[in-house]
């Protein structure tokens, strides 16, 4: 008698699942864009024979169905959890390091396509014979704390990367190796990276901003000469988003405020808005909080001093998002900083240049982006 | 369409499942045989055409063999017509680009690729349909006159994709008379649950610790990392595999239908002979009753029995996949399980039950290593690697690092991998009901994570 009573309860129950998560699915309202995942969901599969037939139809229903499953942060928290359960140390691709610290695994690159970016850069470096060129690679925190990885876990060393990229483009430009800049600060209380994040923190922009004015022949600014404000506590960042693991401190992001505050204007070319701050408060109230800087990435931004006393007129920064927290001590020393975003501009830069009279060139990028970013290959062009 | 999906999970299978209890026991055929064109041309919106074709006319050829006053002369000729254009279909759209880069090694030629894409199922449901016709033939059972009912059976989704073969004899009846009750429905409930869970609860993880050992390593592989990443293999390919036939009999039972078992604890085979009864079951049994036999199987003396099992082997072989080291696996196997007839059984049956155990499993693995890899230098450097023969050290960081944040998934496959009896006596219901339970929202979770969730043998 029981068997026939659990058997209604199988069948119930699993039709019931299906049911219950089906109707939630057509049911609940759908969002456009997931502040979790920082990217807009898909969007209601378009239907055509010719879609169907190259299966692309399909694979939109299936990204639609997944991107807009109900409770999806849910299950996907679930995972993580189940996955920390079991001992593993890594999750999507991210390590749970000691004392909270995630790291993005980082493997051999391929030596094919390194060589290829290399190469681009080379190129570029040759045809602006006349442009003074740097290249500041900074590390990522896998490269500078490998120590606090998990028991066993290995990673490929940046340090070595870092290396060879200098010695292969070390004829060609100023090359600073981010690693042996920061390095030596790695054992301060004061971490270089955030926790949770792939980026750099203020601090540790700040000692790569350092030793650039050194080797551009500025003179830095001291840390005195800022108040440095911790603008939020609660920034759970790129790493933690991917790996959802439980039970792991927020971090801080801190900005250096110079004592004499400078006269800003800064222009986004993408959409047209000018500001005279180097920082977009409304994120620190999103999940995107590294976008405080900036507003976050765009394809073209112009940053004018007007407060006189510099030592260069113009600057181009050649970038991904490691830059935004560096801006703002560039500032300090340049007139005219113009700022592209390899992944996103899609014009010659070599014209850019031209057309804007520039010769001062930062090519600012981390070693996990520099080893697989595809848009290097526009500095060909 | 694949059964560990969002998709066919909270969309298709519902409303299936849905317009098949609300119809009419005489709608239900159709309801079945629509859903089954909906979810194979959903991954095959092209190729649908040749399933349909391939059904079509078997089912003609069929109703042909039936008709009364033919000659045994033409009934021949009807079943080799039905053959070849099943053989052909699947050896052009499976084998041909095998065909012609070994025409060109061999003769110099230069033909060009076709570059086609492989049909999903092609090697199962030509097989299904060549079971049928050879039965009929046979004279084993009447020739459907149903249209609807033989389609039903050739695309039957559960089976249709990744297995079990299903022969017609098993299922003629049940296409007419189906039983349907909660227990039956239960059943399929629970055996749906553990194949889901085998497959992405299981394999799939434990197949991340085979792929991070088998890409660029920088460095040789040191033998132990070596042996761990091909046991992690062994697990993934039988949970996948076992999972995904677990899903087809689970979705079958649901419907009213019972399929075959097509796996029983491989892993605890005592001999090669006694794991080939236990792995894959409907396609050994296939090339037992339709190759094996038809060639004289023992019945032919002793050189003939040999010829006839090397041949069955190297067909098992490149069933598997349009690859030479296919063949090679299937061959290994061969000449194994002739030893094994000839004398390697009568040896292990006077050793220790453990050694027989260790003996199975050694060869299972290594025929694993011939199976993974579709270069000889690839299985050649893994092989070496298990040996130790290439210059890497016994173990290093990694091997550790990889073992203890595996252990409690290598526990629960070593576990999931014995007979029920072994771990404990009995469950009572109400704990198995809660474990179901977990399972299924624990594999939903997994699979909200993963958007992407392939199927090993897809090579089908």
């Amino acid at each position: 008698m029981k068997k026939t009573i659990i058997d209604r309860l199988y069948v119930w129950g699993f039709t019931g699942v299906l049911a219950v998560m089906a109707v939630l699915f057509l049911v609940l309202p759908k969002e456009a864009f997931s502040e979790t995942e920082n990217r807009s969901l898909q969007k209601l599969p378009v239907f055509s024979w010719d879609r169907l037939s190259s299966k692309e139809f399909s694979k939109d229903v299936e990204l639609y169905i997944s991107d807009h499953f109900p409770f999806r942060t849910e299950w996907v928290a679930g995972k993580s959890a189940a996955e920390q359960l079991r001992l593993q140390m890594e999750n999507n691709g991210i390590y749970k390091g000691k004392d909270g610290w995630l790291f993005e695994k980082f493997d051999e690159p391929d030596r094919e396509l390194l060589a290829k970016y290399i190469e681009a850069v080379k190129l570029f470096a040759q045809k602006q014979t006349e442009a003074h060129l740097t290249f500041l690679l900074a590390p990522n925190s896998i490269g500078i704390y490998p120590e606090r990885l998990p028991w066993m876990a290995s990673a490929y060393p940046q340090q070595d990367i870092n290396k060879e990229i200098g010695q292969q483009l070390g004829d060609s430009l100023t090359f600073l190796n981010g690693y042996d800049i920061l390095k030596p600060e790695a054992s301060s209380p004061r971490p270089l990276f955030y926790r949770t994040d792939h980026h750099w923190t203020s601090y540790g922009a700040y000692i790569a901003y350092r030793a650039y004015a050194e080797s551009m022949g500025w003179t830095p600014l001291d840390e005195e000469q800022f108040a440095i404000r911790t603008v939020t506590n609660t920034f759970y960042g790129s790493y933690h988003t991917r790996s959802q693991f439980s039970g792991l401190n927020p971090d801080e992001i801190t900005v250096y405020e110079p004592k004499t505050p400078l006269q800003l204007e800064l222009q986004i070319v993408d959409d047209g808005t000018v500001t005279d701050t180097l920082y977009d408060e409304s994120y620190l109230d999103k999940k995107d909080k590294y976008s405080y800087f900036q507003g976050g990435v765009h394809a073209l931004m112009k940053l004018n001093n007007k407060s006189g006393h510099t030592d260069m007129s113009k600057l181009l920064v050649i970038k991904d998002s490691y830059a935004h927290s560096l801006l703002p001590f560039l500032a300090h020393h340049v007139d005219e900083i113009h700022v592209i975003d390899i992944r996103y501009y899609n014009g010659s830069i070599g014209k850019y240049m031209n057309e804007h009279d520039i010769d001062n060139v930062l090519l600012l990028f981390n070693t996990s982006t520099f080893v697989e970013e595809n848009n290097l290959l526009k500095l060909k062009y | 369409m694949v059964f560990s999906s969002l998709l066919f999970l909270f969309l298709f299978l519902p409303a299936v499942l849905l317009a098949y209890y609300s119809s009419p026991q005489r709608a239900r055929n159709w309801i079945l045989f629509i859903a089954s064109l909906v979810f194979y041309a959903w991954g095959e919106p092209i190729y649908i055409v040749l399933m349909l074709f391939s059904t079509a006319t078997d089912y003609l050829f069929g109703l042909s063999l039936d008709r009364p006053n033919r000659t045994a002369r033409s009934r021949k000729l009807t079943l080799a017509a039905s053959i070849m254009t099943n053989l052909a279909l699947l050896g052009f759209f499976k084998y041909a680009d095998f065909i012609i880069a070994n025409l060109n090694a061999i003769a110099g030629t230069n033909i060009p690729p076709t570059d086609l894409p492989l049909p999903i199922g092609i090697s199962f449901y030509t097989f299904q349909s060549m079971s049928y016709i050879i039965d009929v033939y046979r004279g084993n059972t009447k020739a459907q006159r149903s249209w609807l009912d033989f389609a039903t059976y050739v695309s039957l989704f559960p089976q249709l994709v990744a297995g079990p073969i299903v022969q017609y004899g098993t299922v003629a009846n049940q296409l007419k008379n189906r039983v349907i009750n909660h227990a039956m429905f239960a059943e399929g409930v629970r055996r749906f649950i553990i194949g889901l869970a085998k497959k992405v609860l299981l394999a799939n993880n434990i197949g991340m610790l085979w792929d991070t050992v088998v890409t660029a390593q920088s460095g040789p592989l040191p033998a132990l990392t070596a042996w761990i990443g091909i046991v992690a293999f062994a697990f993934q390919i039988y949970f996948d595999f076992s999972g995904y036939s677990d899903m087809a009999i689970g979705l079958g039972l649901m419907f009213g239908f019972r399929f075959n078992e097509n796996f029983n604890k491989p892993y605890t085979a005592q001999s090669i002979t006694d794991f080939w009864r236990r792995w894959h079951i409907s396609l050994s049994s296939w090339f037992r009753d339709y190759v094996y036999i038809p060639l004289g199987g023992n019945r032919k003396g002793l050189l003939l029995q040999l010829r006839n099992i090397m041949i069955v082997w190297a067909l098992t072989g490149i069933w598997h996949g349009a690859s030479w080291n296919f063949v090679l696996w299937g061959l290994y196997f061969g000449l194994i399980l002739i030893a094994e007839k000839m004398f390697m059984l009568r040896l292990l049956a006077r050793t220790p039950r453990w050694m027989r155990h260790c003996y199975a499993l050694l060869l299972v693995l290594l025929g694993w290593v011939l199976f993974a890899f579709e270069s000889t230098s690839e299985i050649g450097a893994y092989l070496s690697a298990m040996i130790g023969m290439n210059s890497a050290s016994l173990w290093d960081g990694q091997t550790i690092y990889l073992l203890y944040t595996n252990a409690v998934l290598l526990v629960i496959l070593v576990l999931m991998s014995l007979p029920k009896g072994m771990i404990i006596r009995s469950v009572p219901q109400s704990l198995a009901f809660v474990g179901h339970a977990v399972l299924l929202l624990l594999s939903i979770a997994y699979l909200v994570d993963a958007t992407f969730n392939p199927f090993l043998y897809f090579r089908f």
